[in-house]
């Protein structure tokens, strides 16, 4: 009888290689399809801004009626928030998280690739309702009762929702007991990079904020469709109910947009300051009292319904400056007395460093609830979520592709472009919303379809759209360099960048199972000390013991 | 040497002072609109406030970022590592503490200015209750006349000036807002299942003059188009005011012979005729139904004048207009409270 040898990494048959891609449990895969649909998602997303933007240029409507506006910003909220910015950074938590630990993939495979597939499900369930009558209308925060207004549009959002919703919590759950479970020997908690701290806040947030939104969606659905009473007044309803629950979600929300930015802004700054990230253990502290303090202040959001303790929420928010602000300054004391090089992915980490200061500053003042009965629902509330959203997150979703792009597919994004890329971006960027502030300021609500021309607020909103083309002509260049780096890039080599982290010490792309030799764990930098070796002081004496014990046990092998 | 050096500072002198030049031009932009309210002085003078320390961490921070990218570039060829700074305690309690003292006289001020906005005079000068609906406004007078929305106009809510006006806020279907950017203020205006529970709103106006306001919570189809003006005066054209409207409101219908009945049913915001045919000076009788709990009624206009105001049937409900006799020509009727979505042509014919 013939026996067959099996070879290591051979396949035993030919895949086409979309099938490859569609049964795919491999983490870097799965990465790469969240990231690719992610950028398809912000396109469509980004396409409403422009017709929003068009609209609002002047006054009068030019161009959608009233009903269709109201859908482009509730899907342009919707479809950022859920399935472009988190589903982005999800995608390089999953790539780059197992790497870092030195793990070979994360600890539940088959649910990554479920987590994966149910966000283009989702996403297309609630675009659906362009088919079915019109889409959701009611605001990405979908308020009651008026949620009962809506068509079936409303329906496919709440069910598409849910379905986006689980994917994150699975996601979540995964994350967590990765980081808890296959961290390679010698990485202690307070050796993980940053980014993979971020990333296991981040997941703790989603795992429990995220069930609350399932529920809200639930009971809306039956208030909806099988004559519930949650938040409908009309038959017993409480309207503040659903931001209650809403919100609890909500905030929360905001900070798992944010954090897993942070950490990648995290890993870019000291790589390329050529310095550790200064003040890496309060920074882990700031991180975690984020989080925890992110689950006392969602009645922030409603501060004009008359029914919210107006000082505990306005405390419990001012307080959010202070880890946050500790978070800035360690990060301007990394920059400091560094060797700044001004690559690509160094300057979106510094447009993140400014832009989310100002969305900050606007926050701080949204806290107070008198400034707040101002500007509450106004175009001061647009400029600030835009400035941390889109100047926070989704810089820091531009840093990680240029940063992480050549471990990805071994070859490095053309500079020149990157830089002209950013440059468009970056002035589009402020042209675009830093006119709303004064917008708001002078009483322009927000999610109106038009605006009186005897206002005076038709300039700002003039120059506003102009930003806004900008920011969508600066995504040519981007994608110009994506393809050309792809048929002709520069190949990157394991180390481009002389990293810190472990990714780095491996092929670029990794093989599936990562890494064939992990070098030894002493700090947070493991690859910094295997690059520059102990040749400058110790920071720490205890490395240097550490180390020795680890030669040791390296050499003379486990007992 | 010398002279070098001197022209060195001198000219970070100028690009500090064009730049903090800058700076305030920017922040004085940045400004709500003058406040017309006691209250508003108060959370405008807050803002201020706010607006300074803002404006002292942005220059700070963002200084330090552009100082940091041209002091510590790279320089090319240079390999030697920088010193490798993981912390320093010192340091860091002290940015700690610095942050926690600012948010803390932060939220004493909003303390302080908050007061002053929920502050409730014993006696008002007037009170008013502010209902919305999809897409309009209803002032009912305590005591006295109700305003109604009439044709294309924003409704206009007549306050005297220099005496707390408080407002008692509701909402017939889903969430809207009553705002007023040169008041600095607003308030949810929420239907709850409990009737009684309605927000409260209270302010003094100290200037004469009138205000634009608008709905600023997200209410549906026609939510940017849900304006209505406050005109504030004072007590004594105020008490004028509110006389004239007492006087000019619709009497109720009286009983009498129809010579021709239009029949016209509203529902789903909507009437269920597009036009009818009338004779000319013949009074006529308009037979309204309205079909749901949300306000109708028909008037009748020759471009921007009124020829006929029903009164409005704020539930369901059926209601006789007389309609006194129209010379001929051709007209619209509308629902003063939704004339975009509920209009239609009237012909009287010779």
């Amino acid at each position: 009888m013939a026996t067959t040898t099996l070879e290591p990494r051979a396949a035993a048959y030919r895949r086409s290689w979309v099938i490859d891609w569609l049964t795919t449990v491999d983490h870097k895969k799965i990465g790469i399809l969240y990231i690719t649909n992610s950028f398809l998602f912000f396109f469509a997303a980004g396409i409403l801004a422009l017709v929003i933007r068009s609209e609002l240029a002047v006054p009068g409507l030019q161009f959608v009626d009233q009903n269709t506006y109201n859908q482009a910003f509730t899907m342009h909220g919707t479809i950022m928030l859920f399935l472009f910015i988190i589903p982005a950074l999800s995608g390089f938590a999953n790539y780059i998280v197992p790497l870092q630990l030195g793990a070979p993939d994360m600890a539940f495979p088959r649910i990554n690739a479920l987590s994966f597939w149910l966000l283009p499900i989702g996403g297309l369930l609630i675009f659906s309702g362009y088919l079915f009558g019109g889409a959701a209308a009611e605001g990405w925060t979908g308020y009651a009762p008026l949620t009962q207004q809506g068509g079936v549009g409303t329906d496919l959002w709440i069910i598409g929702l849910t379905l986006v919703g689980t994917a994150s919590i699975l996601g979540a759950v995964n994350f967590i007991a990765t980081i808890f479970k296959m961290r390679a020997p010698g990485m202690t908690l307070f050796r993980m990079p940053i980014f993979v701290w971020t990333v296991l806040v981040t997941a703790v947030l989603i795992l429990l904020a995220t069930p609350v939104l399932a529920a809200g969606l639930i009971a809306l659905f039956i208030d909806r469709n099988y004559g519930g009473s949650f938040f409908d007044p009309s038959v017993g309803g409480n309207p503040v109910l659903w931001q209650h629950i809403f919100w609890f979600f909500g905030h929360p929300e905001v900070y798992i947009v944010i954090l897993p930015a942070m950490g990648v802004v995290s890993e870019v700054l000291p790589v390329f300051s050529r310095k550790p990230l200064f003040g890496y253990r309060a920074f882990v502290f700031a991180t975690i009292a984020i989080g925890l303090l992110s689950f006392s202040v969602w009645a922030h959001h409603m501060f004009t319904t008359g029914a919210v303790f107006l000082p505990f929420f306005s405390f419990m928010t001012a307080l959010i400056a202070i880890p946050t602000g500790i978070k800035m300054f360690n990060w301007l004391a990394t920059l400091w007395r560094g060797k700044l090089m001004l690559t690509t992915p160094m300057l979106f980490a510094l447009g993140f460093l400014s832009m989310f200061l100002i969305g900050g500053i606007s926050g701080v003042m949204l806290a107070s609830p008198p400034i707040d009965f101002h500007l509450q629902d106004t175009y001061f509330v647009v400029a600030h979520l835009h400035y941390v959203f889109f100047g926070g997150s989704v810089f820091g979703v531009f840093a990680a592709t240029y940063y992480w792009f050549p471990k990805m597919f071994g070859r490095k994004l053309n500079e020149p472009l990157g830089k002209v890329h950013f440059w468009i971006h970056f002035i589009g960027f402020n042209l675009a919303f830093f006119p709303m502030h004064q917008l708001g300021l002078s009483g322009m609500p927000r999610r109106v379809s038009d605006y009186g021309a005897d206002t005076g607020w038709t300039i700002l909103n003039f120059a506003s759209t102009i930003g806004a083309f900008m920011i969508a002509v600066s995504i040519i260049p981007f994608l110009i360099n994506v393809v050309a780096t792809f048929i002709n890039g520069e190949p990157a080599g394991d180390d481009p960048w002389e990293g810190n982290t472990l990714e780095w010490a491996t092929t670029s792309p990794p093989p599936p199972y990562n890494f064939d030799t992990l070098p030894p764990i002493h700090s947070e930098r493991p690859l910094f000390f295997l690059t520059h070796g102990h040749g400058h002081a110790a920071e720490r004496p205890s490395d240097l013991e550490e180390s020795a014990e680890d030669d040791v046990e390296r050499r003379e092998g486990p007992v | 040497m010398q002279r070098m050096a001197a022209r060195f500072r001198r000219r970070n002198v100028l690009r500090a002072a064009s730049l903090l030049l800058l700076i305030s031009l920017v922040a004085g932009c940045m400004l709500p609109p003058e406040p017309k309210t006691d209250a508003g002085r108060d959370v405008f003078n807050l803002y201020i406030v706010v607006l300074v320390l803002a404006g002292i961490v942005f220059v700070a921070v963002e200084g330090f970022i552009l100082y940091a990218v041209v002091r510590y570039r790279r320089q090319p060829g240079d390999d030697v590592l920088p010193q490798q700074l993981h912390g320093n305690t010192t340091v860091e309690i002290i940015w700690t503490i610095i942050p926690t003292v600012i948010v803390f006289i932060l939220f004493g001020a909003s303390m302080v200015a908050l007061g002053a906005v929920e502050a409730r005079a014993e006696e008002p000068g007037v009170t008013i209750e502010v209902e919305a609906v999809q897409w309009n406004w209803f002032f009912h007078y305590d005591g006295g006349p109700t305003v109604e929305p009439r044709g294309n106009e924003p409704p206009t809510l007549a306050v005297p000036v220099g005496e707390p006006v408080r407002l008692i806020l509701s909402s017939r279907d889903v969430n809207h807002a009553f705002f007023v950017p040169e008041f600095l203020i607003k308030r949810d205006m929420i239907r709850y299942p409990d009737e009684q529970k309605r927000n409260e709103l209270e302010f003094t106006v100290t200037e004469a003059g009138t205000y634009a306001g608008q709905c600023a919570e997200f209410c549906g189809t026609s939510h940017a188009e849900m304006v209505f003006t406050v005109e504030a005066m004072p007590r004594e054209e105020f008490d004028a005011h509110l006389a004239a409207l007492e006087s000019g409101e619709t009497p109720p219908p009286a009983a009498g012979e129809c010579e021709q009945t239009i029949e016209i049913k509203a529902n789903n915001t909507q009437f269920d005729i597009g036009e009818f045919e009338v004779p000319a000076e013949t009074a006529f009788c308009i037979a309204f139904e309205n079909q749901e709990d949300v306000p109708h009624n028909v008037s009748i206009y020759d471009g921007g004048t009124n020829l006929f105001e029903g009164e409005f049937l704020n539930q369901a409900g059926s209601i006789t207009y007389n309609v006194p006799a129209l010379p001929a020509g051709e007209y619209s009727f509308i629902c003063d409270a939704h004339p975009q979505a509920m209009s239609g042509d009237v012909t009287v014919t010779e």
